[in-house]
């Protein structure tokens, strides 16, 4: 399960081969980021050497090891496990699944995310209401859903981003996603390409990713992700929230179609790059 | 949005409502999901959007805002807002140019008694802070702003090199002393910073006059700081 303890290989091995590397599977998530800082030499890649060497050590794996407790533990009023849980490729399956989402799901009619798909589990087959605090907290390492979400996305380290654009839904979504990120409004007339739609960019000394570059864009979407600064691990749908309040946008509502559709359309744009799950970020 | 597309979404709307309504049961209520979400594929990516935005009510449109009425209001796109997204950028051709700038200058109020210099210390407080007009999870509070909301400047500025800018605009380090204090100088920063459509067509440069994010009296404080010889932005 905890691949990165399993199976990480020498730094140096990656870092020779950086350039020629196809499968980062069997990678670290830092041995991930450093191959990309290698072989695209990006500002933002590699603002923070402090973070790199902390990466061995990142808090969200113990977030995760809760979450794989919390995965198969029967819990709610049906006491069952969320081993019955479909995330795309079948009840339980979950390596890969993250890097494939949002999708569209045939039991719902909907494309839907980690996030709103775990609720739609949790909801219909452990039967917990809407209101039950495992469902409704939704923020920080300490909440089942943070826990999951950490557990569920690392299932995917190192797997290329490929959300299904089959289904004429998931295609739709992306799309508006699309727009939603490039259209100016509120009081201070931002869209999302204000401060992502460039290489280097900075605000104050953060050093921006830009989603038309797909190896920064690949860990600019890889949450959850430790921030060092918050000691919290953060899921996608809160780094929206984050930057909607600095946008002065009105915030999102948890797993609208409008959040999905922006996720879609970001991970669309991290297509065939390695995901680096659990990320630490500052 | 065309009147084809709006009809199409009121009548999703529509039989979405009938639907629900009639029936109520859970696995009807995910019959009306599915019909709702159907009809997405026939929409426009943009009518989506506004649809996503404002049927479906995917954001918070109902709390309330600090300028007064709901957030909401925010996500509605003016004519500058609408031209300035279809660029997603890139440079406007002549025509929109100067449909974008002649709106810009429109817009611009001038204090009376004319455009006076403020206090730069005030002025680099203003500068730094980004607070203000934030809402969602946490709102900002200006009554407990002493100067106001701020500017934003070194979000995307280097300004003094006392602390580190953003460089999603250029380097203002030096900026009064490179160009001086003139009439023409004063009008020129006034107006970038009320609105700088009126030089840079579609810039990222919030309209911070224009859009209310600003005062008068707050936009010559922040003159001072880039203007005034004794500013640290020109030592
Ligand atoms: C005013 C500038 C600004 C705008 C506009 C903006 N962001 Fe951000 N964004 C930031 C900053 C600052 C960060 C945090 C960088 C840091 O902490 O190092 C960030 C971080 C992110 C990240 C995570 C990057 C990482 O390193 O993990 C993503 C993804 C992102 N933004 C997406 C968006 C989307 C989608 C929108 C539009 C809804 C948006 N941003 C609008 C400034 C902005
Ligand atoms: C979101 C980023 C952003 C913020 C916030 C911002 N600006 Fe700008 N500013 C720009 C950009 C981008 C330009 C360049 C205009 C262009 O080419 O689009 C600019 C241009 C300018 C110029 C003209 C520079 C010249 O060489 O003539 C001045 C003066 C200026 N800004 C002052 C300010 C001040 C003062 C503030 C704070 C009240 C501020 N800006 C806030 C992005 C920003």
């Amino acid at each position: 399960m905890f691949r990165k303890f399993i199976f990480a290989v020498p730094l140096a091995l990656a870092v020779g081969t950086a350039g020629a590397v196809d499968s980062f599977v069997d990678m670290a998530q830092e041995e991930i980021l450093q191959t990309l800082i290698d072989e695209t030499g990006s500002p933002y890649l590699g603002q923070s050497p402090q973070n790199l060497q902390m990466m061995p050590d990142n808090p969200a794996y113990w977030v995760a090891e809760d979450g794989e407790a919390l995965f198969e533990e029967p819990r709610g009023p049906k006491n069952v496990s969320l081993e019955g849980c479909d995330f795309g490729k079948g009840p339980g399956v979950l390596e890969g699944v993250y890097v494939e989402l949002p999708r569209y799901f045939a039991d719902t009619g909907k494309v839907m995310d980690l996030e709103t798909r775990l609720v739609h589990c949790m909801i219909t087959l452990q039967g917990f209401s809407k209101e039950d605090p495992a469902v409704k907290k939704r923020h920080g390492s300490d909440s089942d859903m943070m826990k999951l979400q950490t557990y569920i996305a690392m299932q995917s380290n190192g797997m290329k981003w490929n959300p299904p654009m089959d289904h004429p839904l998931e295609k739709a979504m992306r799309d508006a996603g699309e727009v939603l990120f490039y259209r100016r409004s509120g009081p201070m007339d931002f869209s999302c390409q204000a401060c992502h739609g460039a290489t280097g960019q900075r605000i104050r000394a953060s050093v921006l990713p830009n989603i038309n570059e797909p190896t920064e864009w690949t860990k600019a979407v890889s949450w959850p992700a430790e921030r060092a600064g918050q000691q919290n691990v953060r899921s996608t749908q809160h780094r929206l929230r984050g930057c909607l309040w600095q946008m002065r946008h009105p915030g999102l509502v948890a797993g609208s179609d409008a959040s999905i559709a922006l996720i879609s359309f970001w991970t669309d744009a991290a297509r065939g790059q390695p995901a680096i799950l659990p990320d630490l970020k500052r | 949005m065309s009147s084809k597309l709006i009809s199409k979404v009121t009548l999703t709307a529509m039989t979405t409502a009938v639907l629900s309504a009639g029936i109520g049961s859970t696995s009807n209520a995910a019959e009306s999901d599915k019909a709702a979400a159907a009809d997405y594929t026939k929409m426009s990516p943009e009518a989506l959007a506004e649809h996503l935005i404002f049927k479906a009510k995917g954001f918070k449109l109902e709390q309330p805002a600090q300028e007064g009425g709901l957030a909401g209001k925010r996500l509605e796109q003016d004519e500058t807002q609408k031209i300035c997204t279809v660029l997603r950028g890139k440079a406007a051709d002549a025509e929109t140019a100067e449909k974008v700038t002649a709106m810009a200058r429109d817009s611009i109020r001038y204090p009376e008694g004319g455009i006076q210099l403020g206090d730069w210390k005030i002025g680099r407080e203003l500068a730094w802070s980004g607070f203000g007009y934030r809402i969602g999870h946490k709102n900002d509070d200006h009554s407990g702003a002493k100067n106001g909301p701020g500017g934003n400047c070194y979000n995307c500025h280097q300004l003094a090199t006392d602390r580190t800018g953003g460089n999603i605009g250029p380097t203002l380090t030096g900026y009064g002393k490179l160009r001086g204090t003139s009439e023409a100088i004063l009008k020129y920063t006034y107006d970038v910073i009320y609105n700088a459509n009126a030089y840079f067509p579609c810039t990222h440069m919030p309209r911070m006059g224009a859009n209310g994010m600003l005062s008068s009296e707050q936009i010559s404080h922040i003159m001072a700081y880039l203007l005034d010889p004794e500013s640290p932005v020109n030592k």
